[in-house]
C-alpha cells in the first residue's frame, strides 16, 4: 500500500468514524430508534446518495456532470407520469426502462461532451437546462403516481428497511464493483488523473468518458425512480435539480473524490450521503430553523472541498 | 511573441463577425416574424434589457478569463437588489453603498476562498449561492425585514429614456461600464494579469504574480459588476425578491460563452460577451413571440448555447 492509498483509506476511515458519531447523536435525539426510524433514514438518503455516485463515477473519471440532478429530475417526472395508474408488471418493466432511459441520456451528454470538444461544464450546464425543459414538458404540474406493489418495493412497507437498504447497496454491487474491476475501471482511473498520459498509453479516452457518463446517467435514473417510489410523485423544478446537482458534487467530494480526477471510489459517497443527511437533521432537532438547512448544506460544501484540498497540498508537498 | 498575438487576434477577430452575422440573422427572423422588432422603441427595450444581462455577463467574463466561474452571482445580484430596497428609507445614496458593502463582502470571501485556500470556483460559488439563499431566506422575516420595493429614483432611472430612442439609461451605464471594463482587460496591468493566470497560473506565479490578490480582485470585481446589474433588474421590475436574478445565471455564463471567452481562462474578450448578451436577448424576444411555454423556451435555450458552444469550438479548432 503506497503513502496515497494510505492517505486515501485515512481519510474513509474519518468518514465512517464521523457517520457513527454523528448517527449516534441523531439517535440520542430521538425518543426510540427501531426500524421505522432506520427506514426514516434510509429513505432520506437514498436519492441523494445514488446521485452522489453517479456524480462520483464521472468526477473520478476527471469530469463533471452539472446536469446529473436535471437527469434524476427528468427520469422522475417520467416515471411518475407514466407509472400512474398502471398494473405492478407493466410497472416493474418500466422502472427498469426509465432506468435505461437514464443511462442513454448519460451516453449521449459523454458523447456530446467528446465529440465537441467543449469543456463539460458548459455542455453539462447546457443539457442541465434542456432537461429541465423536457421535464416541464413531460409534467407541466406536479403529480404523477406508480404502482403501490412496486413503491412497496422500492421504499418498503412501514416499518420494513430492507427494500430501501437493497436498492442503496445492490447497485454499489452489481455497477461499481464489475466497473472498478474492469478495463474500463482502470481506464477510468487512468483519464482521471492524466488524460493525455492515458490516451498515449493506448487507452480509448472518448469511449470511457461516454461510459463513464452512461455509468453516471444509469444512477441518475435509478435515483429519480428510486424518488418516484419515494414520494409517489414528480415535481418538474429547476430549483430542485440545482440543489440536487449541488448534493451530489458535496456528497462525492465529502467522500473522498477528488475534483481533480482519478481519486476515489463509491461507498465513500455513499456514507458521506449520510453526513449531509444527518448534519441539518441534529440542527433542526435543536429547533433551528428549517431554513438554516440550506445556508448548513452550502456552507458544509464550502468546508468540505476546502479541507479536501488543504489535505490533498499537504500530501502533495509530503 | 507579435506573431502569437497576431494568430490571437485574428481568431478572436473572425469569430466576432460570424457572432455579428448570428447577431443580424436573429435580428432579421425576429422582424420578419413580429415587424413591430424593425423600430426604433422596440431596440430601445432591447438594449435596455439586455443590460442587466450584459453586466453579469461582464462580471462572468473576467472570472472564465482567469480560470474561474461565478455561480452566486444571481444571488449576489438580488442581495444586492434586496438589500438597497430595504435599506432605501434611510436614502438611496446610503442604500446604494450597503449593497456595494454586500457585493464586495461575498467578492472577498470568493475571492479569498479560490484564491488563498485553493478552492474549486466551481463548488464555492455554488455553495456560496445556497448559503446566500439560506441567508436571504432567513433574513426576509428576520433582520432584512422591511421595505421590498426599490427606491423611486431608480426605478424611475431603470426604466427612463437617455436623451432619446434607442437609448435608455440601463443601456448608458452598460456602455460606460463596459467601456471601462475593455479598458481594464485590455489596456491595464491588472488586466494582462487576469489573462496571464487564466493562462497559466503555475507561470504566472513563478514569474513573480500575486495570484491570489488578481483573483480577489476578479472575484470582488465581478461581485461589483453583478450588483449594478442586480440593482437595474431590480428598478426594472419594481419589487425585489430573492428569485429575482436567478433567470439570468445560466444566461450570464451562456453570453460569455457564446462570446468565445474560453471556460479554462486566458483566452477570449469582452467585446465576444457584450455579442452573445445581444444574441441571447433578441433570441429570447424571439421565444416570447412565437409565444412558446417556459418548458419550450428551456429546450431551445439549452440546444441553442450547446450548438453555439459547439460551433465556435469547431470554427477555433479549424483556424
Amino acid at each position: 500500500m503506497n503513502l496515497v492509498q494510505a492517505r486515501r483509506q485515512s481519510w474513509n476511515i474519518g468518514i465512517v468514524f464521523l457517520v457513527f458519531i454523528l448517527g449516534f447523536w441523531r439517535i440520542n435525539q430521538l425518543p426510540q430508534f427501531g426500524a421505522y426510524e432506520a427506514r426514516t433514514f434510509i429513505l432520506g438518503i437514498l436519492p441523494i446518495a445514488l446521485l452522489s455516485m453517479g456524480q462520483a463515477v464521472i468526477i473520478i473519471g476527471g469530469g463533471i456532470n452539472l446536469a446529473i440532478g436535471a437527469e434524476a429530475v427528468l427520469i422522475n417526472c417520467l416515471s411518475a407520469k407514466y407509472m400512474a395508474g398502471t398494473s405492478f408488471t407493466t410497472s416493474v418493466l418500466l422502472t427498469v426502462f426509465f432506468i435505461a432511459i437514464g443511462g442513454v441520456i448519460g451516453a449521449i451528454t459523454g458523447w456530446i461532451v467528446s465529440a465537441s470538444g467543449i469543456a463539460d461544464i458548459v455542455v453539462t450546464l447546457a443539457t442541465s437546462f434542456l432537461l429541465v425543459g423536457i421535464a416541464m414538458f413531460v409534467m407541466p404540474q406536479p403529480g404523477g403516481g406508480i404502482n403501490q406493489g412496486v413503491a412497496d418495493l422500492i421504499g418498503g412497507k412501514d416499518p420494513n428497511f430492507i427494500p430501501p437498504l437493497f436498492w442503496l447497496i445492490v447497485p454499489l454491487l452489481i455497477i461499481w464493483i464489475p466497473l472498478y474491476r474492469s478495463r474500463t475501471g482502470i481506464s477510468m482511473y487512468a483519464i482521471g488523473s492524466n488524460k493525455d498520459a492515458a490516451f498515449l498509453s493506448g487507452v480509448n479516452v472518448n469511449l470511457t468518458r461516454i461510459k463513464l457518463y452512461a455509468v453516471g446517467g444509469l444512477f441518475a435514473g435509478l435515483s429519480g425512480v428510486v424518488l418516484t417510489g419515494i414520494t409517489l410523485s414528480a415535481s418538474p423544478f429547476a430549483s430542485i435539480s440545482n440543489t440536487a446537482t449541488l448534493n451530489a458534487v458535496a456528497g462525492a467530494v465529502l467522500g473522498g473524490v477528488s475534483l481533480a480526477g482519478g481519486v476515489g471510489g463509491l461507498a465513500g459517497p455513499a456514507m458521506a450521503a449520510l453526513i449531509l443527511y444527518f448534519i441539518p437533521n441534529i440542527l433542526l432537532a435543536y429547533g433551528i430553523d428549517p431554513a438554516y438547512s440550506q445556508i448548513i448544506t452550502g456552507a458544509l460544501t464550502i468546508f468540505v472541498v476546502l479541507v479536501g484540498g488543504l489535505l490533498r497540498k499537504r500530501t502533495e508537498k509530503n | 511573441m507579435s506573431t502569437i498575438k497576431n494568430f490571437a487576434t485574428a481568431k478572436v477577430s473572425k469569430s466576432i463577425w460570424a457572432l455579428f452575422g448570428i447577431l443580424i440573422g436573429l435580428f432579421l427572423l425576429t422582424s420578419f416574424i413580429d415587424p413591430y422588432f424593425f423600430s426604433i422603441p422596440a431596440i430601445g427595450v432591447t438594449f435596455a434589457l439586455a443590460a442587466p444581462l450584459g453586466l453579469l455577463a461582464a462580471g462572468q467574463t473576467i472570472c472564465m478569463l482567469t480560470g474561474g466561474i461565478d455561480l452566486s452571482l444571481a444571488m449576489i445580484a438580488a442581495g444586492a437588489a434586496f438589500i438597497v430596497s430595504v435599506k432605501s428609507p434611510s436614502g438611496t445614496l446610503t442604500a446604494l453603498l450597503w449593497g456595494a458593502f454586500f457585493c464586495i463582502l461575498v467578492g472577498s470571501i470568493n475571492g479569498l476562498a479560490v484564491g488563498l485556500f485553493g478552492m474549486n470556483p466551481l463548488i464555492m460559488t455554488l455553495g456560496m449561492n445556497a448559503v446566500l439563499i439560506g441567508v436571504f431566506t432567513v433574513g426576509v422575516t428576520t433582520f432584512l425585514k422591511g421595505s421590498s420595493s426599490m427606491p423611486e429614483i431608480l426605478v424611475a432611472a431603470s426604466n427612463a429614456t437617455f436623451l432619446f430612442d434607442p437609448f435608455s439609461w440601463p443601456l448608458v451605464i452598460w456602455a460606460v461600464i463596459g467601456g471601462m471594463l475593455l479598458l481594464l482587460l485590455n489596456k491595464t496591468g491588472l488586466g494582462r494579469l487576469i489573462y496571464a493566470i487564466g493562462d497559466n497560473a503555475q507561470a504566472a506565479r513563478l514569474a513573480g504574480v500575486k495570484v491570489w490578490q488578481v483573483q480577489l480582485a476578479t472575484y470582488v470585481i465581478c461581485a461589483l459588476l453583478g450588483g449594478i446589474g442586480g440593482v437595474i433588474i431590480g428598478g426594472q421590475s419594481g419589487a425585489v425578491a430573492i428569485s429575482l436574478a436567478n433567470p439570468f445565471l445560466l444566461p450570464s455564463v451562456a453570453a460569455v460563452v457564446i462570446g468565445g471567452t474560453s471556460i479554462m481562462g486566458g483566452f477570449g474578450n469582452y467585446t465576444g460577451t457584450i455579442l452573445g448578451t445581444l444574441i441571447l436577448t433578441v433570441l429570447s424576444y424571439l421565444l416570447a413571440t412565437i409565444n412558446s411555454s417556459e418548458a419550450v423556451k428551456q429546450i431551445i435555450y439549452g440546444a441553442i448555447i450547446l450548438i453555439l458552444a459547439w460551433t465556435y469550438s469547431k470554427i477555433s479548432q479549424n483556424s
